[in-house]
């Protein structure tokens, strides 16, 4: 014989369940955020040992910035706003000051490289290209004249422009609170990889934007390679965007400098671009983070569809206009296909 | 013989009451007499004077009067105290504004020490870049640093062009 009817029993029934599941739930959300702040001071522990407060004096002012080793013997990265272009650098880590010099300063991807002749502490380098929008990251850096902080978000885009302005390579732009003197932080994912390296804040700091890791260590593999930074070139003009899709891009080649690498090689005007050395195009955007990574000297594949044909050339890069070092890429002998460009001229040859 | 004397003198004083001073005599006769005392006095060696109005100045002089010169005379001493030390204790940036135009106005070299040029116009001529170089040094060294996290990423490619 029951007390409660039928109805009842089971309204009671449902109420009970509703409440432990809710209950349920608060628990788990509750370790899931335990466990995020576990893992975030986890990797704030392993990671911090490697990122430093960088000292240096611009034309201005001391300036103050932070930046990570990426090796033992004492190589860093930074931003290029911290690097670039001041002098005078002293990195400051394990309570220590040490005497810094500038490697390399790239403003076209907005790093720069540091070097202290110390055995150091490093971190591992992780893959940018793994991210996804809404994957937690952490930056650690130091804000202000405080001690080195740990900031967590999430990757919020992988923008090519901001404000009408196209950046030479996708950046990432982070949900993650940043402050003055953070410029150079190194962004990590939750296995303690560097993914990127913090270059500015967006409005008024809450985000910011930062550089792949892939882009400085291109940088990196040309300075290991030609003792510099050597943007490529192959002599493509213009393009611009076809009026339907062809094999999945719209990207149409719509001027082809002549006489450069591009025209040598068979590249020509209406061709859809399809890939890059690497980097498959399906806008005319694309071809910025494509081009960004072609290094002057090295030979490029560029597939194209040209009519209903597949096509791919093989493009030998001169060095970029907008290079700085005023450096001949090769004489015309020694790399067949070459253009003799003293890197002092601004533009390209034109068409 | 007392009898005698008596007699004599009883004559002397006889004669003494037809005895008169001369015109004038009681009129002169205090300075006459302020002019001896004088004499007496310069008679006596002169430390001997100096000892006596000494003694009788001190011996003029009460306990608190006394008591008040060490008062006065501290004091005088703990305000030239405070003077020197208000005077001779400058901060060290007086002493560097008092000093630089001497550096600013020195030659640069002997040709330009025998410059016919006016000195003033010269010195003025000179000071300005001097003055900026220790000035931009001494900003860069006491600013404070610039914490670096610009708005906007430096990376910027204006056109299609690779």
């Amino acid at each position: 014989m029951s007390l409660l009817s039928g109805s009842k029993r089971r309204a009671i029934v449902a109420f009970v369940l509703i409440f432990c599941s809710g209950v349920g739930l608060l628990f788990a959300q509750d370790q899931s955020a335990t466990a995020i702040s576990h893992q975030v001071r986890d990797i704030f522990d392993r990671a911090a040992k490697a990122v430093v407060k960088i000292y240096g004096i611009d034309e201005h002012s001391p300036i103050c910035g932070t930046g990570f080793f990426v090796d033992p013997t004492g190589t860093l990265y930074t931003a290029y706003t911290v690097g670039g272009e001041a002098g005078n650098f002293t990195v400051e880590f394990n309570g220590r000051k040490y005497p810094a010099r500038q490697l390399v300063a790239d403003i076209r991807s907005g790093t720069a490289i540091l070097k202290v002749d110390e055995t150091t502490p490093a971190l591992p380098i992780g893959k940018s290209e793994e991210l996804e929008v809404a994957t937690p990251v952490i930056s650690i850096g130091y804000p202000l004249d405080l001690p080195k902080t740990p900031n967590f978000g999430m990757i919020a885009g992988f923008d090519r422009k901001c404000l009408g302005r196209y950046f030479s390579t996708i950046h990432l732009r982070v949900n993650a609170p940043t402050q003055r003197g953070e410029a150079g932080a190194p962004l990590l994912n939750l296995k303690g990889e560097v993914v990127g390296i913090v270059v500015s804040g967006l409005e008024n700091n809450s985000a910011c934007y930062a550089v792949p890791i892939e882009a400085a260590e291109k940088i990196r593999g040309d300075f290991v390679r030609f003792g510099e930074a050597r943007h490529g070139w192959i002599g493509v003009n213009n393009v611009s965007p076809a009026s339907e899709q062809v094999d999945g891009s719209r990207a149409m080649v719509t001027q082809v400098v002549e006489d450069a690498p591009a025209a040598r090689s068979g590249l020509k005007e209406g061709d859809v671009l399809l890939q890059v050395g690497k980097k498959k195009i399906t806008e005319p955007e694309d071809v910025f983070d494509a081009s960004f990574y072609i290094t002057a000297g090295d030979t490029v594949p560029i597939t194209v569809m040209r009519g209903n044909q597949k096509m791919t050339f093989q493009v030998q890069a001169t060095m970029h206009p907008a290079s700085r070092t005023g450096v001949l890429l090769a004489s015309p002998g020694t790399i067949p296909g070459a253009i003799p460009m003293s890197l002092d001229d601004d533009e390209p040859p034109s068409p | 013989m007392d009898e005698s004397n008596d007699n004599e003198i009883a004559r002397l004083l006889r004669l003494k009451r037809y005895e008169q001073p001369p015109p004038g005599y009681f009129e002169n006769f205090l300075h006459e007499f302020h002019r001896r005392q004088r004499d007496e006095l310069l008679r006596q060696p002169l430390w001997r004077i100096c000892l006596e109005r000494a003694h009788n100045f001190m011996l003029q002089l009460d306990g608190r009067s006394l008591a008040s010169y060490p008062t006065a005379v501290a004091a005088v001493l703990v305000c030239a105290a405070i003077f020197s030390l208000k005077v001779y204790q400058q901060p060290e940036t007086a002493r560097v504004a008092t000093q630089s135009p001497l550096t600013l106005s020195a030659p640069m070299n002997a040709e330009q020490e025998w410059n016919l040029a006016s000195p003033v116009a010269r010195q003025i001529f000179r000071t300005q870049p001097v003055r900026s170089f220790h000035e931009s040094t001494q900003t860069h060294r006491a600013a404070p640093p610039r914490y670096v996290l610009d708005s906007v990423p430096v990376s910027y490619e204006p056109t299609f062009r690779f």
